[in-house]
């Protein structure tokens, strides 16, 4: 059994992605806290671990892409819904629900053809302490957006099939507050 | 014209439910497309990731950790008690006790919405019992839930120190002084409140050893505000670094002093305080890249001509700010609202020869005031939920702490001796 909540229900290789997302922020998470840490105790020891910084950073960046495709699966982000909800179920409403997830469809094609020409450009740089190419930590947006875009070409389906969305995000077990 | 045009599509987009992070990065394109500025995509996306990237800001999901661990842990009902044999017996003691309990969960968590929900479960269904109005209690909670922005440490504080390059350690000490006041007058409401509708006059002292049995209970949390500002005082940690600490500090408090989660726990708790991150940094992150949008526009300098021909000193020029900042913090977020204005304000502030902490800290406390400033706002509609209270009922039930509240941020913004006192005294 999972000790994560469940994302709401969705076929098979969706789930899989969203678990494969989900399990990725929380390990990505737990490295983070380690190799922070890690670096405080040494700093007792006049140690210090030459690559946290950088490495902290990438874990950051990553974290939160990833977190920000998983928050798009589970209708978590921050939103000013309180005039959209005033618009009458169940038709009117639908379409107001396509058209908002129509533009972030919009937006994110965006963000992972240009943010994917932005991290093609980044092979040849290098970071400065670790060595590694600076497309690793640039492909974190086009990869996560690509991973939302998924989300939110099935949320337009069923919107489609007119299902609403108290039944799509049944089970999201998550409170983001 | 270009910073009218961001404003207009940036609420005309919000507005319409589109969620924050892609309303901000919609702005920031469209504002492009618009003008024809000529930037490439490419740049605005690489702020964009270079917006959430700082190392510094790694101890935004940490302190989040730190209050998950910490909420789950059980401390709020610890808190609750320790607060409740100290302040229980005033008139309006329970409401005090409220208000105290906000206070201190603040000093351990750094989120207001996870302070309101934390001690709101549990105070609101108490205050009703006693006699407090559902709305009542929910607006006050709504309102003290506030505090934990504003009491060391506070996330928002620690990003605007990044922003402004201002030192975390003195926005964090210039956090103290505010904290007690606001949460005094709000215990000052609350004594009005129990003696004008005779729901709660007060009742009998606790003992010396209830006080001491909760306070032992309790100690291990209250300790981890020392910690954290002991550590970045003493220049043994850095903000990050304190950040990590109260994470390990709090996962020892929860799982081997109280024993109230286990290692199962732990995956769902890192995923859903790492998840809420997301979601802050996202929206900080796309502000950046809005904000580099607008300081290439050079909207700074045009703004900071008007603001000199409108205010010709510095208590006017903070009126300024105050006013746009109680107006920005009902719709945006904190930190957002921050990451947005604080490039702006900040150069502004030093013309008027204003110490940057002493603006971060008046920021900080009008974006907190917009948390529970009717009809949006995140500690609102978390205690409106509990309380299950209209918001029409909530916001009139407001009113006397909004009052107050603003009475504070006149002292704190007109005074500055007031929060400014523990900065000058350890700098």
């Amino acid at each position: 059994m999972s000790l994560l909540p469940t994302g709401p229900a969705a076929p098979t290789p969706l789930r899989w992605l969203g678990a494969f997302v989900d399990n990725a922020i929380v390990v990505l998470g737990a490295a983070l806290v380690v190799v922070v840490f890690s670096n405080v105790v040494l700093h007792a020891f006049d140690k210090d671990i030459a690559w946290t910084t950088e490495f902290g950073e990438l874990v950051m960046v990553w974290t939160t892409f990833l977190g920000v495709s998983a928050a798009v699966q589970r209708n978590a982000h921050m939103a000013v819904t309180e005039l959209i909800d005033l618009v009458p179920e169940p038709r009117p409403r639908l379409l107001a629900d396509g058209l908002v997830q129509l533009a972030v469809a919009g937006l994110l094609f965006l963000l992972v053809w240009k943010g994917g020409v932005a991290a093609d450009a980044g092979w040849g740089s290098e970071m400065s302490v670790t060595g590694w190419p600076q497309a690793v930590q640039y492909l974190s947006l086009p990869v996560s957006s690509a991973i939302a875009l998924v989300f939110v070409v099935w949320d337009l389906i069923q919107i489609g099939r007119g299902i609403p969305r108290q039944q799509r995000y049944a089970i999201s077990g998550v409170n983001t507050a | 014209m270009v910073l009218v045009f961001i404003l207009l599509v940036f609420f005309g987009l919000a507005l319409a439910g589109l969620p924050v992070v892609w309303s901000i990065l919609a702005t920031t394109v469209l504002t492009i497309w618009s003008f024809d500025l000529g930037h490439p995509l490419e740049t605005i996306f690489l702020t964009y990731i270079g917006g959430v990237e700082p190392f510094i800001l790694i101890a935004v999901p940490l302190f989040i950790v730190a209050g998950e661990l910490f909420s789950r842990g059980g401390v709020g009902e610890r808190i609750i008690r320790f607060a409740r044999s100290l302040f229980g017996s005033l008139p309006g003691g329970l409401g005090i006790v409220t208000v105290a309990s906000c206070l201190l969960f603040g000093g351990v968590s750094g989120s207001a919405i996870a302070g309101a929900a934390a001690i709101g479960t549990v105070m609101i269904p108490a205050l009703t019992k006693q006699g407090y109005s559902a709305a009542f209690a929910s607006a006050l909670v709504a309102a003290a839930g506030t505090l934990a922005i504003i009491m060391p440490p506070s996330i928002p504080l620690l990003v605007f120190g990044y922003i402004a390059g201002v030192s975390v350690r003195d926005l964090f000490l210039s956090g103290i002084v505010p904290a007690f006041l606001f949460g005094a007058s709000l215990m000052l409401v609350c004594v009005w409140y129990g003696l004008k509708t005779g729901c709660d006059r007060g009742g009998q002292r606790a003992s010396g050893a209830e006080i001491w049995t909760s306070f032992k209970d309790a100690f291990p949390a209250l300790l981890m505000p020392a910690i954290i500002l002991g550590g970045i005082w003493s220049g043994f940690f850095t903000p990050t670094e304190s950040a990590v600490v109260a994470v390990v500090y709090g996962l020892l408090v929860a799982m081997v002093w109280y024993r109230s989660i286990g290692w199962r726990d732990l995956p769902s708790l890192l995923y859903s305080a790492f998840l809420t991150s997301a979601v802050v940094m996202a929206v900080v992150g796309a502000t950046a890249a809005l904000a580099w949008v607008i300081t290439v526009e050079q909207v700074p300098m045009v703004m900071t001509e008007w603001v000199q021909t409108v205010a010709d000193n510095r208590w006017t020029f903070f009126l300024l700010i105050n006013v746009f900042l109680l107006v920005l913090g009902i719709f945006l977020e904190p930190l957002p609202a921050l990451v947005l204005t604080a490039p702006l304000f900040v150069p502004l502030a030093r013309l008027y020869g204003i110490d940057p902490v002493h603006l971060g800290l008046v920021m900080t406390c009008n974006l907190a005031i917009g948390l529970y400033t009717p009809p949006v706002g995140g500690t609102l509609f978390v205690a409106a939920k509990i309380g299950k209270v209209s918001m029409g009922a909530i916001s009139r039930a407001l009113m006397p702490l909004f009052l107050v509240s603003l009475l504070v941020l006149l002292l704190i913004t007109y005074v500055p001796a007031l929060p400014m006192f523990p900065v000058w005294l350890l700098r």
